[in-house]
């Protein structure tokens, strides 16, 4: 290495020291590059299509468990019941989020667009089980029951509806004991429409019914735990 | 020098770096046998990450693997779930619409730019220099904002669909990558100027782990690390697919600036000079962009044709290939993924013979390798 | 000490009824401890200071919870660092892995003693001050081999000999470096260093603008020193991406702080010495702080000092979150092939140049000059 070699090589690693250094001391100066989000206090805008904690609008879902076949992971769990009207009532809709890697594959084959992403993601914890979502706060074998107990009322109105047809309409629902049933009762009472109808309708109010108790639950209890 | 023989009885000793070690990348082992400072025998050992991503891949549809795909290479997620999408896409023979194949290519390449970001911030950071690790992460979030306003993630992105893409760009998402190319264009500059040139940095890579090109070739090597060697082997030119013929760009090699050809610094400064293409080609398919439909019509139960099928991509780890057979059911008979980061693990042994152990640190770096790549 | 002690035994007759030993030995564990507390408390400011120019340099804001902006996250750190469990490796050796911090801490600790920091403020004007310096700091590289050997971990002994090869190897480049500021004053004294730098010429009357030569050992010395001390780019010993963290690898609770805080001594003993040597020490430009009373001097000097030592903090700072780290082996290169063939040229251009311009300094021939 001769003289001139070595003199280069002092010249060259204070040169280029110096300009890493000209560098880190402008941002060191500048508070305008200070690019740190004061996470707590301050928060990103969350775009449109954030992938964040699933919801699932269970009075929109009609129970058709594509959400469960196409989700990779297996992370939600569905249970439904036949109901009085023949359509699948859910009994519980379970995610459980820790499991969830918010691929969003079950949002896009969501058929009535009532799963969907929601822009919450944060919900520490240091129990798992607060970590499963329950979209009904129902207890499953609860609303088993009251299904099973629907279904058969439904049964028993449409044999008296027949039995109904065979004699008089007006007394048929005499005996019926249910608020579900007055309802059918009126709803059979006001307009002159035909008793299998009628029963059809009181089913299907009966569900509508179900479906508003059970919504209103989880909505409270998830902001009971959002609170602390 | 002479030293008297068995004068001072020494014995080589034998080290552990990793798997928990912080420059390993991740849970890489390595198992060092140093003579003091120098390094006789570098063994890496991998499988601490190992999750049977081929094997869920045989289990799972063909829709569902592509979350899988974001965890395969989670730096470059869009560019891992696109090699999936096309790979089926060339099994069914599925004609894909071209404004899809444009946003891949968009954000493939930004993810290209994202992920040569982490590397070079995270070898910065090996070499001692923390700070350009902080302003590359500065500048990938921007790429995540980018990514999040048009998938709704940050780094699990699971974009791509078998057919197309999850969604069209959003309104103003075009306009905000344009702004993020101006931003970040001149960047590359100044990283240039605080260390690629830096003579402290320039020493610790030049001339370390020479690999030559045969070698590489050899080897197996891909990506930036065979082109580091100075082999102008880059598959969107050589083996063009999706839309990349119609955009122009050059393919990146070493040049052997500071050193012998091949060495840590060429295989570091190509990272850095991809970039530049890549935001040369972002820019083309922003201004090229056509409109129409970004999905195709897929059956929603989707059963590929019975055959096999090999296909690869350029990652920023080199080449992704995935090779595919299907028995014509729902999910793949068998699935084999073939990544950049895995082979350069053979080499690695080679090339470390005598070197120091802050060299391993260099070397790893330059490689640029993700453990979930290498274990899979 | 004594002498003060005889002073203060005149200034006070009250005193005069202890015996003259019992009050210098007060006197000197009264030193000590203002000192102690100087140090623990830059110490403890440097670290958050350190971690406020990482942000402001990383674009990143750095601590801000702990107290207003943060100020306090040093307390915080402090009290961790106390409570935190005191965990001995199962197989190391015990004695030498209790006892190597202290060494450490007491290496970078003792050289505060002849740090001044005023016109009166020194604990003790040794006439060997610099030469004192030289020899306790390399107490540091016994601490830290000790604590590398003793940890019973490879990281951790590869960390102590790093360091020990480094802090060797640097000793001679540092001394030599220094050499030029004892020509200049004739006196290893470090107060003798700084009073030679006084006079009316301002801040031309430091050593670094004494000639070429004394400017570029300023830098030589700077340099040097940061080796000498572990900092960034020469933290080697460290390398917390390649040993760990090197020797201290194993160390946790106080005994970890105890490294921790020998850092951070070690850098304020570089910054003050650098100021002592070359950047005129407590000297007030165009000012003579002896003049004043002495309360008032020492003040006026005593931030004088601080002042240009805390500078010399901050650009070490600033170093260290620029560069990226040397290998081993060009470290060795730097030390044998670079620093001390040029401090060598340094002191012999400083010899020369004093020898002929018979101790003139050039502010001094052109202020002749001009009458």
């Amino acid at each position: 290495m001769g003289l001139k070699a070595y003199i280069n090589d002092i010249v060259e690693a204070v040169v280029t020291t110096a300009k890493g250094m000209r560098i880190t001391a402008r941002y060191g100066v500048d508070p305008r590059e200070e690019v740190t989000l004061q996470y707590p206090e301050e928060r990103w805008e969350i775009p449109e299509r954030y992938r964040g904690f699933l919801h699932n609008d269970i009075r929109k879902c009609i129970s058709c468990s594509m959400c469960v076949k196409v989700c990779p992971v297996d992370c939600i769990s569905l249970e439904s019941v036949r109901g009085a009207d023949k359509k699948p009532v859910l009994v519980s809709y379970d995610i459980n989020i820790g499991r969830c890697m918010y691929c969003g594959l079950c949002v896009e084959v969501c058929p009535v667009k009532s799963l969907k992403h929601t822009s919450g993601y944060e919900k520490a914890s240091t129990d798992r089980g607060e970590l499963i979502l329950h979209f009904i706060a129902e207890d499953a074998a609860e609303v088993k029951a009251r299904v099973a107990r629907q279904v058969a009322e439904a049964a028993k109105a449409a044999e008296a509806a027949k039995a109904a047809e065979a004699s008089k309409p007006a007394d048929v629902s005499s005996d019926l004991s249910s608020v579900a049933a007055k309802a059918a009762k009126e709803e059979a009472a006001k307009p002159p429409v035909g008793e299998p109808k009628a029963a059809k309708a009181e089913a299907a109010d009966l569900s509508s019914e179900a479906g508003k108790a059970t919504v209103a639950e989880p909505k409270t209890a998830k902001e009971e735990e959002k609170k602390p | 020098m002479t030293i008297r023989p068995n004068a001072l009885p020494t014995q080589e000793m034998t080290i552990n770096m990793g798997p928990q070690h912080p420059s390993t990348h991740g849970v890489l082992r390595v198992i060092l046998t140093t003579d003091g400072e120098v390094v006789t025998r570098a063994v890496p050992d991998i499988g601490y990450l190992h999750r049977a991503l081929e094997k869920i891949g045989e289990r799972v549809s063909y829709a569902q693997y592509m979350p899988f795909t974001d965890r395969l290479d989670y730096l470059a997620a869009m560019n891992c779930n696109c090699a999936w999408a096309w790979t089926v896409e060339k099994l069914a023979k599925i004609e894909v619409p071209e404004r899809a194949e444009y946003l891949r290519v968009i954000v493939c390449e930004l993810n290209r730019i994202s992920s040569h970001l982490i590397a070079f911030g995270s070898y910065t950071a090996d070499m001692g220099a923390f700070t350009p690790f902080l302003y590359g992460i500065r500048e990938r979030e921007r790429i995540n904002d980018l990514f999040e306003m048009l998938c709704g993630a940050r780094l699990t992105y699971n974009y791509a669909r078998i057919g197309g893409v999850s969604g069209d760009a959003p309104p103003g998402f075009l306009e905000k990558t344009k702004e993020f190319l101006d931003y970040f264009e001149p960047k590359i500059d100044e990283y240039n100027e605080l260390i690629s040139y830096n003579k402290i940095f320039v020493n610790r890579l030049a001339n370390v782990a020479v690999i030559s090109a045969a070698d590489a070739i050899a080897y197996g090597l891909t990506g930036p690390s065979l082109r580091g060697s100075g082999v102008p082997f880059d598959l969107r030119k050589d083996e063009p697919y999706s839309v990349y013929p119609k955009f122009d760009f050059k393919v990146c090699v070493g040049a052997g600036e500071r050193g012998k050809l091949g060495d840590c610094f060429d295989r570091y400064m190509v990272r850095i000079n991809e970039m530049r293409e890549s935001i040369k080609i972002v820019r083309q398919a922003v201004e090229q962009i056509p409109d129409g439909p970004v999905l195709a019509k897929v059956p929603r139960v989707f059963k590929p044709p019975v055959g096999e099928v090999y296909f690869r991509s350029e990652c920023p780890r080199g080449e992704t290939g995935i090779y595919l057979i299907s028995d014509g059911a729902v999910n793949a008979y068998r699935l084999k993924i073939r990544t950049g980061s895995f082979v350069t693990m053979n080499i690695f042994e080679t090339i470390t013979k005598g070197l120091m152990i802050a060299d391993i640190v260099a070397v790893i770096g330059s490689f640029d390798i993700i453990l979930p790549e290498i274990d899979r | 000490m004594e002498a003060l002690a005889i002073s203060l035994v005149k200034a006070a007759p009250a005193l005069g009824a202890a015996p003259l030993w019992a009050v210098t030995l007060l006197l000197m564990l009264a030193s000590a401890g203002i000192i102690l507390v100087f140090a623990l408390t830059f110490e403890g400011v440097g670290s958050l200071v350190l971690r406020k120019v990482a942000g402001d340099i990383q674009a990143r804001i750095g601590p801000n919870r702990v107290g207003p902006n943060g100020i306090l996250q040093f307390l915080a750190d402090g009290v961790k660092l106390v409570l935190k469990e005191d965990i001995i490796p199962a197989q190391a050796d015990r004695f030498l892995f209790q006892l190597a911090p202290y060494f450490v801490f007491v290496g970078s600790f003792a050289a505060f003693v002849v740090v001044p920091f005023g016109v009166g403020l020194i604990a003790a004007d040794l006439n060997i001050g610099i030469y004192y310096v030289m020899a306790i700091t390399s107490l540091v590289v016994v601490g830290v081999l000790l604590a590398g050997w003793s940890s019973n971990n490879k990281w951790a002994l590869l960390g102590g000999m790093r360091a020990a090869a480094q802090i060797v190897s640097y000793e001679i480049p540092v001394g030599m470096a220094l050499l030029p500021a004892v020509l200049i004053a004739g006196s290893l004294s470090l107060q003798d260093i700084v009073r030679s730098q006084g006079g009316l010429l301002g801040i031309f009357g430091w050593n670094l603008f004494h000639n070429p030569f004394s400017f570029f050992s300023f830098f030589l010395y700077f340099t040097a020193a940061q080796a000498e001390t572990n900092q960034t780019p020469f933290d080697l010993p460290e390398a917390e991406s390649e040993l760990v963290s090197g020797y201290n690898v194993e160390y946790s609770g106080i005994r970890f702080g105890l490294f921790f805080l020998a850092e951070f001594g070690d850098m304020f003993i570089v910054a003050a010495l650098s100021t002592a040597c070359f950047l005129g020490g407590w000297q007030v430009p165009f000012f003579n702080a002896a003049a004043l009373p002495a309360v008032w001097g020492n003040l006026l000097s005593l931030g004088v000092f601080l002042a240009k030592a805390f500078t010399m903090v901050l650009v070490m700072m600033w170093v260290r979150w620029t560069l990226p780290r040397l290998r081993v082996d060009q470290l060795m290169r730097m030390s044998w092939k670079y620093m001390v063939p040029l401090t060598f040229v340094n002191l012999l251009g400083v010899s020369l140049w004093l020898l002929v311009f018979r101790g003139k300094g050039i502010p001094a021939m052109i202020a002749s000059l001009f009458g």
